[in-house]
This record gives C-alpha cells, sequence and structure tokens, in this order.
C-alpha cells in the first residue's frame, strides 16, 4: 500500500475509532504480523475496534477502499489463519472482550468474539456448568478465533465441536451491513443456516462481532484412566475395541514413545519411561456411573495389551494425569529447538497403519517425529523436530507435512481435524476436495465477498500473492516456530 | 410444456403417477430416477438447460412444508438411490445414498449395536435426504442434537451438472467451507443432497418412560425445562395434552380414573443403566414437587412412534410449529386457543400446535406474536387452499439478503423447487 493511500485510511479508520485505536507505526505492528505458524506478514493498519458497530464501519471503510481485512484476536493458530499475507487492516478484538450474557434458564451466553475461551467456562462454574469445546489453546485463545475455525479441543470426541455449541453470530459483512444470523433458540432457525456455513469459515467470509453459545451442565464426575502399551498399534486397537464396546468416552488422548520421554523430563507426569505409547481416557458422569465405565474401561484396555491401567483417585491425581499432555507441546522444547505440527484426521481404525507410515517417514528422513493426538477422533497431531537455524531444515519438514497429510487423505481421513487451512494447508486442500467441491465453496464466498477482501489468501489453493513456502522478505524475520510454545504450559493441541 | 419436457431423459408420467407426486396441487409432467450421484447430476443440468423447474422427492413425509411452488415440471425422485455405501462400525461412521429409508439405515446400525440418535416422524418411509433437505428432527432434539450435529459430510448435485463434496468421512474435520449447514434446512433449493456421512453412536444400555400428570401446562414444561438442565437430561421430554395423550394411550393408561391432570409430561430416558436409575429419581422428585403426579406405566412400544409421528400427520391437518428460547415456551403455550391440541418440547424450545382449519390464520398470528422477536412460528402442514392465506415461513430473517445471494449463485436459473422456501425463494 501506498504511504499516502495508507495515511489517508488510517484518518478514516482513527475517525471511527478514535486516534488511540488504531495505527500504523511498523514498529509497533510487529506484534500482529504473526500467529502460532512459522509465517509472518506485516499489516499495513492495525485495528482495536470497542464495539460491533466500530467494527462494521471499518469493515466498510475498507471494503470501499478495496483493502483487505484479517480479524484476528489471540492468534494462537497454528495454521496461519490470522497471518496478513496480503497485508491490508489487521481488526484485533483486544477491547471486545466481554461476556455480555450468561443466561442460565435458556442453557445460553453471549459473548463478544475476544473473550478467552477458558474465561467463559470458569465464569460459568459457579453456576454449575460450562461452554464444552476446549481447543488446544483454551487458556488464550478466543471464542472468536475459535468460531473462526471451528475449533475443537479433547473433549470434542463426546460433544462435538465449536458449530455444535454455537447458535447465533451477529457478523460484519463486506458490505458494511450488520447482520444477526441465527441467536438465542434451537438452530432450527427458518432460512439457509447463516451460522453453521459461516462458523469454521476462517474470516473469509465476514467479521464476527458476538457469538451466541450453548452452556452445558458440568459432569458431576470426570474418571480419568492411563493406559499402558507396549507400541502405539496396540494401544490404537484398544481405542477401536472402547469404541466398540458402548461406551462413550469423553476423551482418549494418545501419546507415543518420544513424547512420552519430553514430557517426563519437563512435567514428571507420571507416565512410564519404558512405555511405547500411554492412552489417557476420561468418562463422564455421575459417581457412580463414572466409577463403573472407569473400571469397564480398564478391563478393555487391560484385554487389548494394556500392561498397566493407573485410575485416577481423586482430582489431584486426575490433573497430574493431564498435566502431561497438557503440558507436552512445550515439553517438546527438552527434544528439540523447533518443532512443525500436522493436524491429519484418520477413520480411527486406520490409526494402526497411518502411524507405521508416519515412522517410516521418519526412519526414512532421519526426522524425528512425535505423536500426541485425541485418538478418539482418529485426529492425529505429529510433531516433526528440527533446528529452523540448520540450512534446508524447515524445508524438508514442510515436506514431512505435505506427505503426512497426503497419507492421512489417501486413509480417508482430512488435512485439518481442528486448526484450519489458513495458510499453510491451502495447496494440501486438494488432497480431499476436487476442482469442483472448491468451485462451490468459492461461489459460496463471493457471495459474502465479492471482492475477496476477508482474509485474502486462506483456505482456498493457488491465491495468495506469497506461496507458504516461500522465504519471508528481507527485514521480516521468520518467528522461530517453538517460540510460542516454550514460554507456558498451557498452550497445547 | 409438453416439447420442453420431452427434451428432458425422464420419463413421462401417467395421471396416477401424477396425483402421487402432486405438490400442493401442482402435477409433474416428467419424472426422473437416477440412478446414483453423477446420474442425478447429469439430470438436473438437463432441467437447468430445459429450464424445467424439479421437486426432490424423497419420501414425502415432509412435501406439506413450504410454500406452493410457483412452477412444477419435473418430479426428481431418489428411490433407486438407497444404498449404504459404507459402514465401519469401529468407526462410527457410516456413508448412505440419499434415498436409503431412515428405518432401513436403523436396522443395519442397530444390526451393530448403533445408532443414528435421529428420530423424525415415519421413518418407515422418511429418507435420509428428505431428513437432511428438510431438517426434520425428531424428539430426542434436546440431548441429541440436530441433524447438523450428525452429518460429517455430503454430496450434493447442482444445477451445472456437477457433483460437489464437502465435509468428509472422519468425525472431525474443518477443511473447507461446512456446506453440509447450508444443505440442511434447504429444502433443496440449492442443490439435491444425494449422498451424506453420518457419525453415529452405540445405542444406550437402557430406557425407561416416565409420565407426570398436571393440572395446567405451566408446570409441566417448567419440570420438563428444569430437568433440561440437569446434567442426566432426558432424551426426549414432551409436554401433550389429555386429546393428544389419549390418541398414543389407552384411556387407562392415559390418566384418567387415577387423579391424573389433563396435562402430562413425558419423559424417556435413555443411557447406561446406572445413570437411567438415577435419571428417573430425579425426575420424579421434580414432578412431586411440582405437584404432580408420577405414573411409571408399561408403556406400549408404539407409544413414542406415535408421539413422533404427531407433526407429521397423513390427514388435512393444519401444524403449526413455534421455535423460541427455552424459558418462553410457557407464553407460548398460553397464548393457544383451546381449540388447538399441542405437544411441547421444553427442552428444547419447540412447540407443536395441531389447529382446525377455520381458525387456522388467528391461531398462527396470535403465536406469532407471543413467540416474540426471538421467536418464530412456521406452518409445518397445511391444506393447499389454506396455504395463500398463511404466510407459512414467516417474515424473511435477518440476512435473508445473502440467502437470496446464495440462491442465485448455486440455482441461478431458479429451478429447484421454486418459490417453496423461505420469502419466495
Amino acid at each position: 500500500m501506498q504511504a499516502a493511500d495508507r495515511e489517508r485510511l488510517l484518518a478514516q479508520i482513527r475517525g471511527v475509532v478514535g486516534d488511540r485505536y488504531a495505527f500504523a507505526d511498523p514498529y509497533e505492528m510487529r506484534l500482529y504480523q504473526y500467529d502460532a505458524s512459522p509465517e509472518t506478514a506485516l499489516p499495513d493498519i492495525v485495528v482495536i475496534p470497542g464495539t460491533a458497530k466500530e467494527v462494521a464501519q471499518v469493515v466498510k471503510i475498507c471494503a470501499d477502499a478495496r483493502v483487505p481485512i484479517t480479524a484476528r484476536s489471540a492468534a494462537s493458530s497454528l495454521a496461519g489463519g490470522t497471518v496478513p499475507v496480503e497485508h491490508g487492516v489487521v481488526i484485533t478484538f483486544a477491547r471486545m472482550d466481554r461476556i455480555l450474557e450468561i443466561d442460565i434458564d435458556n442453557l445460553r451466553a453471549v459473548v463478544q468474539p475476544g473473550v478467552v475461551n477458558l474465561s467463559l467456562s470458569q465464569a460459568l462454574k459457579p453456576h454449575g456448568y460450562y461452554y464444552v469445546p476446549d481447543p488446544s489453546s483454551q487458556g488464550a485463545c478466543t471464542i472468536g478465533g475459535n468460531v473462526g475455525t471451528n475449533a475443537g479441543g479433547p473433549h470434542t470426541l463426546l460433544y462435538g465441536v465449536t458449530v455444535n455449541h454455537v447458535t447465533g453470530l451477529e457478523v460484519a459483512l463486506a458490505s458494511g451491513e450488520l447482520v444477526q444470523v441465527g441467536g438465542r433458540n434451537a438452530a432450527e432457525a427458518t432460512g439457509y443456516d447463516l451460522t453453521g456455513i459461516l462458523v469454521g469459515s476462517e474470516g473469509t467470509m465476514g467479521v464476527v462481532t458476538r457469538i451466541w453459545v450453548k452452556i452445558q451442565p458440568l459432569p458431576p464426575v470426570q474418571k480419568t484412566l492411563m493406559a499402558v502399551y507396549p507400541d502405539v498399534a496396540t494401544a490404537s486397537n484398544a481405542v477401536s475395541a472402547i469404541v466398540r464396546t458402548g461406551i462413550l468416552p469423553a476423551a482418549i488422548e494418545m501419546m507415543d514413545k518420544l513424547s512420552i520421554q519430553a514430557i517426563e523430563a519437563a512435567s514428571h507426569a507420571g507416565y512410564p519411561l519404558d512405555a511405547g505409547a500411554v492412552l489417557l481416557l476420561e468418562v463422564d458422569g455421575t459417581p457412580q456411573v463414572a466409577e463403573e465405565l472407569g473400571e469397564r474401561m480398564a478391563k478393555v484396555c487391560h484385554d487389548n495389551g494394556a500392561s498397566e491401567v493407573r485410575v485416577a483417585r481423586n482430582e489431584a491425581e486426575r490433573q497430574a494425569l493431564w498435566k502431561g499432555r497438557k503440558g507436552a507441546f512445550s515439553a517438546m522444547g527438552r527434544l528439540s529447538p523447533d518443532f512443525y505440527v500436522m493436524d491429519g484426521v484418520v477413520p480411527r481404525t486406520k490409526l494402526p497403519e497411518t502411524l507405521a507410515k508416519i515412522d517410516a517417514i521418519s526412519q526414512r528422513t532421519g526426522f524425528k517425529i512425535c505423536n500426541v493426538f485425541h485418538a478418539g477422533d482418529g485426529n492425529l497431531h505429529p510433531l516433526v523436530l528440527f533446528d529452523a537455524f540448520k540450512a534446508g531444515q524447515y524445508e524438508a519438514v514442510l515436506r514431512i507435512g505435505d506427505e503426512i497429510l497426503k497419507l492421512c487423505a489417501d486413509a480417508g481421513g482430512s488435512v485439518t481435524g481442528e486448526h484450519g487451512i489458513g495458510l499453510e494447508k491451502r495447496e494440501n486442500i486438494r488432497y480431499v476436495f476436487s476442482d469442483d467441491d472448491l468451485e462451490v465453496m468459492d461461489r459460496v464466498r463471493r457471495v459474502f465477498d465479492p471482492q475477496r477482501l476477508m482474509n485474502p489468501g486462506k483456505v482456498f489453493p493457488g491465491e495468495g500473492l506469497t506461496p507458504s513456502h516461500a522465504p519471508m522478505p528481507p527485514g521480516y524475520p521468520r518467528r522461530q516456530p517453538g517460540a510460542a510454545v516454550a514460554a507456558g504450559d498451557d498452550l497445547w493441541v | 410444456m409438453k416439447a420442453r419436457a420431452q427434451a428432458l431423459p425422464g420419463h413421462e408420467i401417467n395421471v396416477e403417477e401424477q396425483r402421487r407426486l402432486s405438490v400442493d396441487g401442482l402435477l409433474p409432467s416428467t419424472v426422473m430416477r437416477p440412478d446414483d450421484a453423477d446420474d442425478a447430476a447429469g439430470g438436473l443440468h438437463a432441467c437447468d438447460l430445459a429450464p424445467a423447474a424439479v421437486v426432490v422427492w424423497g419420501g414425502g413425509t415432509q412435501m406439506p412444508l413450504g410454500a406452493p411452488p410457483r412452477r412444477y415440471e419435473v418430479a426428481f425422485s431418489t428411490e433407486r438411490m438407497t444404498r449404504l455405501i459404507e459402514y465401519e462400525p469401529a468407526d462410527l461412521t457410516c456413508r448412505v445414498e440419499a434415498g436409503m429409508r431412515l428405518r432401513d439405515l436403523q436396522a443395519a446400525l442397530r444390526a451393530q449395536g448403533q445408532r443414528l440418535p435421529l428420530d423424525p416422524p415415519h421413518p418407515e418411509r422418511a429418507t435420509v435426504g428428505g431428513m437432511v433437505a428438510a431438517n426434520t428432527n425428531g424428539l430426542s432434539r434436546g440431548r441429541y442434537g440436530t441433524v447438523r450435529d450428525w452429518v460429517i459430510g455430503i454430496a450434493v448435485a447442482y444445477p451445472s451438472g456437477k457433483v460437489a463434496r464437502a465435509g468428509g468421512k472422519v468425525v472431525k474435520n474443518v477443511a473447507g467451507y461446512d456446506l453440509m449447514k447450508l444443505h440442511i434446512g434447504a429444502l433443496g433449493t440449492l442443490g439435491v443432497v444425494v449422498e451424506v456421512n453420518f457419525k453415529v453412536q452405540a445405542r444406550p444400555e437402557k430406557d425407561a418412560t416416565l409420565l407426570g400428570h398436571f393440572d395446567a401446562a405451566a408446570p409441566a414444561l417448567e419440570v420438563g425445562l428444569k430437568l433440561a438442565r440437569q446434567y442426566l437430561a432426558p432424551a426426549a421430554a414432551i409436554v401433550l395434552d389429555r386429546d393428544s395423550l389419549s390418541e398414543f394411550l389407552p384411556p387407562p393408561l392415559a390418566g384418567e380414573g387415577r387423579g391424573g391432570g389433563p396435562w402430562t409430561l413425558a419423559l424417556k430416558l435413555d443411557g447406561y443403566a446406572r445413570e437411567v436409575e438415577a435419571a428417573k429419581d430425579h425426575a420424579i422428585r421434580f414432578i412431586r414437587e411440582a405437584g404432580g403426579g408420577v405414573e411409571e406405566p408399561e408403556i406400549p412400544p408404539a407409544f413414542w412412534d406415535a408421539a413422533r409421528d404427531w407433526s407429521a400427520p397423513a390427514d388435512d391437518a393444519v401444524v403449526l410449529r413455534a421455535i423460541v428460547p427455552l424459558t418462553s415456551s410457557q407464553q407460548l403455550v398460553a397464548a393457544i386457543p383451546p381449540d388447538a391440541r399441542i405437544l411441547a418440547q421444553p427442552a428444547s424450545g419447540v412447540v407443536d400446535v395441531r389447529v382446525p382449519a377455520p381458525s387456522a390464520v388467528e391461531t398462527l398470528s396470535r403465536l406469532r406474536l407471543a413467540a416474540g422477536v426471538e421467536g418464530q412460528v412456521v406452518v409445518s402442514t397445511a391444506p393447499v387452499a389454506l396455504k395463500p392465506a398463511l404466510d407459512v415461513w414467516g417474515p424473511p430473517p435477518p440476512g435473508f439478503p445473502t440467502m437470496r445471494a446464495l440462491k442465485q449463485a448455486l440455482d441461478p436459473n431458479g429451478i429447484l423447487n421454486p418459490g417453496r422456501f423461505v420469502g419466495g425463494i
């Protein structure tokens, strides 16, 4: 963008939000050039609106000037979903972070997009309720961002992902209109389900300014078990066996040998170091039912090759078991300066063969690959370990990622389970969708955004200005991929 | 018109078939029965080129829904597309052709101890594609959600002649746009759903039924809602008047002569055996606290089937459906005139009302007023003669210009169910 154009646009936007909340100083904007993916791009202007109306006005100004708009909150996207790859204006929701309403009677909450996921559940806890989707970076990521990616988390196995818990949205469209779709009702409104199509559209259709979500009663008891296996194949087969018994676990997580070693070095969760794989299983229920299901699952685990099953006897033990899993990503720092995380999905019966193929890739390329993932729904998170300072490693790792996604797709799965296509996987989307499929999606996109200004360069293949694999322009140092997770153990997937 | 119809690849049809495939009094001249997804896309493309107006037929259980079509030339039937294409019980997923009847799908799942926890009316006739297109949900939506919660992938034939997919075969997937949501409840106005992928679940260990009899509707609704806010929420909770109840149950069971009040809260509890017991204790306590009488009758299995089918009657009845925030259902039920009959689902804010034809117009406007700005009332079924006087969908919802643009983008010649959907789409 030309300096004069930028100045003019900045003045217009400041006319809406005030001088303080829009800026274009490259130094100040540095923070907004990246998310939790390895890619970066500097915006032209950053705006921090205070109200939905301001958002709509800013969107209108940008649309009239044909300037790209990228919405962003916590920027914990692992897929580059909030990197403003075509520059333009970044709208961030730091000031729109209020829980507007907790409506226990109607089992709803109404929130602004900048509300941190976990803080909603914390606000609901005294009432005995919670907001179910519990993605990865729950303590940092926002519900607005969750809506963008249709975020998941470990407990989506039983309860579904974000879209299953959103009943309405207020959205600023490219036309500058502020429209409410859906609302407090059950999501069965007349007309097309615009709420449903907007959730997971990764900011390519409009900017969400308010969200109606379902809330539900907290389970009385959560029973957590750890089962130890000689290898990932045996553990994977145990997962299928559990599912076939008719028990509906709330979460089934798996960690492989390398992950266990990293986790134990970092957080001493009590996972046995000689284990080939560990399953973390959780059931929700009344005290009696949870106890009974815990016993039944323990038996199935034993019958299917577990060498040890440990049941958490109290909340402290439960938290200890989860601590390892939650700290898994930050623990990777013990093994490697950087890692690249994938988000492939396979039908759960294909887990053993897929993990074997991933292992073969690791053997062939010499890069270590850890697996820490949502085994219950077949959502893999292979972590490829590397060192960004060694020439050629990052490029090699991207190729490995591509190969892993291809094999997930070939197994009947998907290239992303919860992180989104973003910037990272817009070419990989071809592994699961034909040109005809993508053409229909593009038609839908153009209905909302005829000028292609809403988070351009995402989701669809081959339209961005900068291919995701290309080197960054000089002067924009690439972030170290591990940096986002080195700090705390609340960022996990 | 005749010449145009002959240019289409379908078959001309006889009078009897025409009558069977009529929609709101309009008769088709041609019927198409594609064999698979590609065949369906080819047929649609021919219709688009003509252009000829298409009404998609599954089992026909939801045909009374919507405004009368503006035009109708081709009956597009999914009756030959009935295969269960893939089903891997350990993955808890399946892939089904749109014309498969729901009962057949449930039977295949049941053989593996599994189910799709959706229970729309008349599963013996209703097809998978029809359920998706009409977004028909049964009584267990309060606990198990609606069609949108169980569809994980879709294949749709478009007038362009292309088949396009969205979603996939895995239970967790955010690749590409969630076009499933767009087609669920679109009444086939954006494309013809030809295949659907579902996630499924294990059948519950146990189920039980409990009846609570009350003197008034309000406490029955209140208890239903209170239970919905509990961790052990019932699978289904319905509140019905005595006339409706006696339709489902023989008089001795319907509470008469036992001091039972005229309003009944029927609860279906399911889950693990111990959960069901605990839920039952809860429910009994809540019913008694609200002044109701509890009954645990030997319910004939047909009870829940009849309750499920109540909102889709075979006769010429008028059924209105109100969808309101949970706490508004009492206010809504209070506005229903005494000549109407009621089946309310307090746990999901859905109230079905059967109205005598002469008072339908007045009741509809009264209910729309009572539903307030956050609620809505649609006409689920009505005789065609009445439809012009009933605004079947009500005012177009917010975002309607976007909806119309979506229709224009995917069905530019307007051949799919023209005029039947919201706002004349």
